[in-house]
């Protein structure tokens, strides 16, 4: 709309799939599911869930960096690294004042809270840590991120539960719209698998009770589908304004062509059950893109496998699309990353339209016929202009990329 | 003493164990202000020496802080 474009030059994630763009990317084409029973969850109702394998934060961030830093933000610091690299971007020579950065999380940091409140009770509130509000306020993400980059731009954390990750790049290519910086890194992490917000999720109905089958357990679309398993992990770009990355010369991975945000106004967890809200959001994403229903080739759907959830979101993409779009969750490899996911999944559509690949639905047996829409069962070629990314979280707030090829 | 102390500062506070020396300022091993609190805890925790934070914030190296620790546990 504004004629300037906002693209991405830079990708980093760490998922249960793995540490990194390469392992998790070919983990979700493998469409191998991550799930397992996790023993910190051993004596709540449900105990699966999607770990970021081999994670040794004292190893990849220094041990004195890493014992003051939450899981979650240790997730983003590592995110960020891979995607600056790969923008070919030096934090030690890059004009800070221009950096941004924008991040999503839905809960900040719950174990570190957890920790410190048995030590509250069991002991007493004066052996309670210093450290605890540096490390667990959500805020620490974006800021603890400008401390370790020298980015001293605009710095923001948004909270939209699990479209958070969405809406911080949306809310980050808006800053570059503005000219308020050049660069942001924007993405979103989370680290909230512990037994009190596990607990919480369970009495909520909301997650799988698959414990026989762990790997099974996050089906996405299957008529057998019975709830998410949470994730963690996080997901960083680097975006910049197409004319920038084109005068230094990088590599342009795709076009953040469009976004659209908008609140269902309907009920506190459950979305609405035709996906109006979801549905004003992808409207709104295309028209920003200046492209029509027909455009879509790839929907990277929310995709949670929750019965209500998945039925919401086909409805809404059948109304809505015209182009019998092919549509993924990539949640059946890696689990609902929360307030990462929108970010790590706007991760994977990038590569899906640069590599022309839908990566595969992990655990699709049986599409559920109510659906009646297009789901990539395996990973299939195709050629793809613009995809969608979709986020929702629970608030009843919607994000939704509409990301293009270059 | 400086050796326990050391000790604790790896283990638990996860400094580099080659900043640590009886001549390391807390700038040499990076404790600020909240780091010094939870030296202060883990002090009392481990040890069972309590000195405030105020009292290892005034110590000038690792080794003064050392000495502090000695002299307190000794009237214990």
């Amino acid at each position: 709309m504004s004629g300037i474009d906002v693209v991405v030059t830079g990708l980093g994630l760490v998922t249960p799939a793995g540490i990194g763009v390469g392992p998790s990317w070919a983990g979700v084409c493998a469409g191998r599911p991550t799930a397992a029973l996790d023993p910190v969850l051993d004596r709540n109702p449900v105990r699966i869930s999607c770990r970021v394998p081999h994670w040794d934060p004292g190893a990849l961030l220094g041990e004195r960096r890493a014992h003051r830093l939450d899981r979650f933000t240790q997730f983003a610091l590592v995110a960020a690294r891979e995607a600056i690299a790969d923008a070919g971007l030096d934090p030690t020579t890059w004009d800070g004042a221009r950096v941004g950065v924008v991040l999503g999380c839905a809960d900040g940091g719950p174990g570190t809270v957890e920790e410190q409140h048995r030590i509250l009770v069991e002991q007493s509130p004066a052996r309670v840590s210093p450290l605890l509000l540096p490390m667990q306020l959500p805020n620490m993400l974006a800021g603890q991120t400008a401390i370790e980059f020298a980015a001293t731009g605009p710095n923001l954390v948004v909270a939209t539960a699990c479209a958070s990750g969405a809406t911080a790049i949306g809310t980050a290519r808006d800053l570059l719209l503005l000219d308020r910086c050049d660069l942001v890194l924007a993405g979103g992490s989370e680290a909230m698998i512990t037994p009190l917000v596990m607990a919480g999720f369970a009495k909520m109905g909301a997650l799988s009770r698959r414990e026989d089958d762990p790997l099974g357990a996050s089906r996405p679309f299957d008529l057998d589908r019975d709830g998410f398993v949470a994730g963690e992990g996080a997901g960083v770009v680097v975006l910049e304004r197409a004319a920038d990355a084109r005068a230094r010369g990088v590599r342009i991975r795709a076009r953040i062509a469009g976004y659209g945000a908008s609140a269902d106004a309907h009920h506190m967890t459950t979305p609405h059950p035709e996906g109006r809200g979801i549905e004003t959001a992808v409207r709104t994403a295309l028209a920003d893109a200046g492209a029509g229903p027909g455009d879509v080739q790839h929907v990277n759907a929310h995709g949670t496998a929750t019965p209500l959830n998945d039925l919401a979101e086909a409805r809404m993409l059948r109304r809505v699309l015209t182009g019998d779009p092919l549509v993924t969750s990539t949640k059946g490899v890696t689990g609902h990353l929360l307030g990462a996911a929108g970010a790590v999944e706007a991760v994977f559509s990038v590569l899906a339209v640069e590599q022309g690949l839908v990566p595969p639905t992990a655990n699709l047996h049986t599409l559920d016929p109510e659906l009646e829409i297009k789901v990539a069962g395996s990973a299939t070629e195709a050629r793809i202009d613009l995809a969608l990314s979709n986020s929702l979280g629970f608030g009843g707030q919607n994000a939704v990329l509409a990301i293009a090829a270059v | 003493m400086f050796e326990t102390l050391k000790e604790i500062l790896v283990s638990k506070l996860k400094v580099n164990p080659d900043q640590v020396t009886p001549e390391s300022t807390k700038e040499d091993v990076e404790l600020d202000s909240l780091a010094v609190v939870e030296l202060s805890l883990v002090l009392e925790t481990e040890l069972g020496v309590s000195i405030t934070d105020d009292e290892l914030l005034d110590a000038e190296t690792i080794g003064d802080m050392a000495r502090l620790i000695e002299e307190r546990s000794a009237r214990v």
